[in-house]
């Protein structure tokens, strides 16, 4: 029999979610083409595929579902863990990272929505731990596949006019980090269409922008890149699985990303220390749920507990935080992938199959 | 959370009758308990007969909406219901005249007692029971013009062409509950009211006050209208009574004027006809125990995959049995496609989360009452839920969220009576 309520929300399916997220990225990728031309298309191309393909083998042959892999988050997985790496990476490690961030970030959790931490930071991660290529600063300097070196929409001889025009495409950093204006467009089509909330993005960047400031009064240097804080505050840090699902603990959880990533800066994490930060909260994005489960209807919450509950959950973040600069400085971090590849792969055999039916 | 309101299509149209259907099947079922039939099967009762009552604690009483004959009982969907076939004479009982505006508040509330008024907002609750006071004062009464279900304009159109008969009800009630002040509330939507009800302040010797409530579902539910009128959040469970407060609903007012000043008893109410699949569209005056059929037949396109809702598309109920019948509680009946089901994983968007009325977390009752884990079901507070069905409505995945719900309050309370 059916149950109440007998009408639905129009146009509100997953797949429409999706496919909102793949309508705010595709100017990114066409900013990365305007930087590196087919160079870069290849690079996305070969993520977009491998993840389609993977996803939909894993589906088959363990769920027995042959159409899941066309809700469209394999292709949002794909365009976001291309617009990490440099246009000089080479296709098969893409390849490489696109299939691990479907299968170990995705599907070995029990398939969409399952899974615990954000499959295309994870993927990125999977990529460094494997090829050490990954994080040298060669793979960096992309000045000779450059296809157009700057775009000038505004005169180029004013500070304003420079700064304007870095501001709409600036062919440094990662794929998808080359326009800065598409990515802030494509956030706000986000919030518009209430897809993701402005609390994550918003009070990462505060807290960012803040400790940078901070820092400098300290003469302290902080290299990182803007738009690559930008694109993962926006797109990355709101993937709706892996972070809090209340207003409350969205401000938390983007606060301490932003937090977190001014530590790992701070300790010589170069390249890493979004992913890292992210990949840290979603660990904590559980926790963060419970303890900032909003107040029911009438209910009498007790704040001193609350309180205590958020600094123990602080300390606790903290605290693995400066574990993983450690680990980072011994480059010990991909052992703890290799860690994770067990454990996951574990889990997946003795529990999360019997529930590849449940949808939740 | 907003949602499509779909007034539009009956808001303007008058209150009309439709024919009396050949069936009635009365329902043997209040807010709580059986009624108890005083009327044999084959016996010929004319209209407005007492046919069954029940003298618990919350008595009520069932009425013969048209004179004919009873055919005895028959179980309907699980519950039991009177048949009653008609013989379109409508002869009539003499029911002793009153003279209501003299009553004294004691017989006022016999009458309503014994001419089986219930709250129509759906749960049923017996109105003498409401009103009977302790010696309890209240502060406010609030007259429930908040209907935020879509399609559902029955009341809307009660407070529109029968301003006058609910104001002579509020009169009424008010001697006897004595209310500091009495409040509208009604969602801004329909804000074209306040001028209509405003006119008839002058009637009153008590303070009257109109709110505009926003346009959000469920702005009707019992505790968040309070909220939104006296700021008073009220958790579940607990009684308006004792935080002086009193709630009557504009289907009940109009019950209560019919009983005092037309001598009649509970026997027809105002339903709202909707849906995108009926044809014939409106607000109409229809017998208690009217069959969803004989208003199918009059109104439905007849189509493949159509479900019948007794009540509002956000919480009514589907029948599977076309001889359900209209209840005191119904407010509208409405004929909808099915709607189909998507079935994708919970994305943890946190859609229901922020839909929720009572600031719970739905997906956590799917968790959960999967694994019949009670503890983690009472610590969500699943008790505190109203069934609104805000969440299911908004959840992009079809996460079976009001199974869960249901199933994980069955479990709970199998639990507690262990
Ligand atoms: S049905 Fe219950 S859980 Fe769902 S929105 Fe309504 S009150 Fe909240
Ligand atoms: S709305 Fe549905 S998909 Fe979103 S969190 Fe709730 S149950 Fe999950």
């Amino acid at each position: 029999m059916n149950l109440n309520p007998h009408i639905k929300a129009k146009k509100n399916s997953v797949s429409a979610i999706m496919f909102d997220v793949i309508i705010a990225l595709v100017p990114l990728v066409l900013a990365a083409y305007a930087a590196f031309g087919f160079t870069a298309i290849w690079l996305i191309t070969t993520a977009v595929i491998t993840c389609l393909v993977t996803d939909f083998l894993f589906n088959a042959l363990y769920a027995k579902k042959y159409n899941s892999f066309l809700d469209g988050s394999a292709i949002i997985t794909a365009l976001l863990l291309s617009f990490t790496v440099s246009p000089l990476t080479p296709w098969y490690v893409v390849a490489f990272g696109s299939f691990c961030a479907i299968v170990f970030g995705k599907l070995l959790w029990g398939g969409l929505g399952k899974n615990r931490f954000n499959p295309a930071l994870l993927g990125r991660e999977f990529m460094t731990a494997f090829f050490p290529i990954m994080s040298t600063a060669a793979i960096w300097s992309t000045n000779s596949i450059r296809n157009i070196k700057d775009f000038h929409l505004f005169a180029n001889d004013s500070l304003l006019g420079m700064y304007s025009n870095n501001l709409v495409f600036k062919t440094t950093g990662a794929l998808g980090e080359y326009s800065m204006l598409f990515i802030v467009l494509g956030g706000l089509y986000l919030i518009i269409r209430k897809r993701i909330s402005w609390h994550i993005p918003f009070t990462i960047l505060t807290i960012f922008l803040c400790g940078t400031w901070i820092s400098s009064a300290y003469d302290l240097e902080l290299k990182y890149s803007i738009a690559g804080m930008v694109l993962g505050s926006i797109f990355m840090a709101t993937d709706m699985p892996s972070s809090p699902n209340g207003y409350p603990g969205m401000l938390y959880y983007g606060s301490m990303i932003g937090l977190v990533s001014i530590f790992f800066i701070l300790g010589n994490v170069r390249f890493e220390y979004l992913s890292y930060s992210i990949l840290l909260l979603n660990g904590f994005t559980p926790f963060i749920n419970q303890i900032f489960r909003p107040r029911a209807w009438g209910e009498k919450v007790d704040y001193a507990v609350k309180t205590e509950k958020i600094f123990l959950l602080t300390l606790a973040i903290i605290t693995v935080a400066l574990a993983i600069i450690t680990l980072h400085y011994y480059d010990f971090i991909k052992y703890l992938i290799y860690i994770y590849i067990v454990y996951i792969t574990f889990k997946f055999n003795f529990s999360f199959i019997k529930n590849i039916h449940n949808p939740i | 959370m907003h949602i499509l309101s779909l007034k539009h299509i009956t808001k303007h149209v008058l209150i009309e009758n439709i024919p009396d259907p050949p069936e009635f099947y009365l329902p043997l079922y209040g807010y709580k308990g059986v009624l108890k039939t005083i009327v044999e099967t084959g016996q010929y009762v004319k209209k407005y007969e007492l046919l069954a009552q029940a003298e618990d604690l919350f008595s009520t009483a069932m009425h013969a909406p048209a004179s004919g004959i009873i055919e005895g009982i028959e179980i309907i969907e699980g519950k039991p219901h009177l048949k009653l076939v008609n013989d379109f004479k409508e002869t009539a009982i003499d029911l002793p005249l009153q003279k209501s505006v003299q009553l004294e508040p004691a017989a006022i509330l016999e009458i309503l007692k014994q001419y089986g008024i219930e709250g129509s907002g759906g749960a049923r609750f017996p109105t003498h029971l409401k009103y009977n006071l302790r010696n309890e004062d209240v502060d406010v009464f609030i007259i429930n013009g908040a209907e935020c279900e879509p399609y559902l304009t029955a009341d809307y159109a009660l407070m529109q062409n029968k301003t006058e008969a609910l104001f002579k009800s509020i009169i009424s009630i008010q001697k006897i509950i004595k209310a500091k002040k009495v409040v509208f509330g009604i969602e801004k939507q329909n804000k074209e009211l306040v001028t209509i009800l405003k006119a008839f302040y002058s009637l009153c010797d008590f303070p009257v006050e109109i709110k505009l409530l926003p346009n959000t579902y469920p702005q009707g539910g019992e505790l968040q209208l309070i909220k939104s009128i006296t700021k008073k959040e009220l958790p579940k469970g607990s009684r308006p009574l004792d935080h002086r407060i009193v709630l009557s609903n504009i289907g009940t007012l109009w019950a209560i004027y019919n009983a005092l000043f037309h001598n009649k008893p509970y026997v027809e109410r105002v339903i709202t006809l909707s849906g995108e699949d009926a044809v014939k569209k409106g607000n109409f005056y229809v017998k208690i125990g009217t069959p969803v059929s004989h208003l199918f037949n009059l109104s439905a396109s007849k189509k493949e995959r159509q479900q019948i809702v007794l009540g509002g598309p956000m919480m009514g109920k589907a029948v599977t049995d076309y001889k359900s019948p209209v209840t005191k509680g119904t407010g509208g009946v409405l004929i909808l496609p099915e709607i189909q089901n998507e079935k994708y994983n919970c994305i943890e968007c946190g859609y229901c989360a922020n839909a929720c009325p009572q600031r719970l977390m739905p997906m956590e009752f799917a968790r959960y009452a999967k694994t019949e884990n009670t503890t983690q079901l009472l610590s969500h507070r699943l008790l505190d839920c109203i069934e609104c069905g805000a969440c299911a409505y908004i959840c992009p995945s079809d996460v079976p969220l009001m199974r869960s719900i249901y199933h994980g309050k069955e479990i709970l309370q199998n639990t507690i009576a262990l």
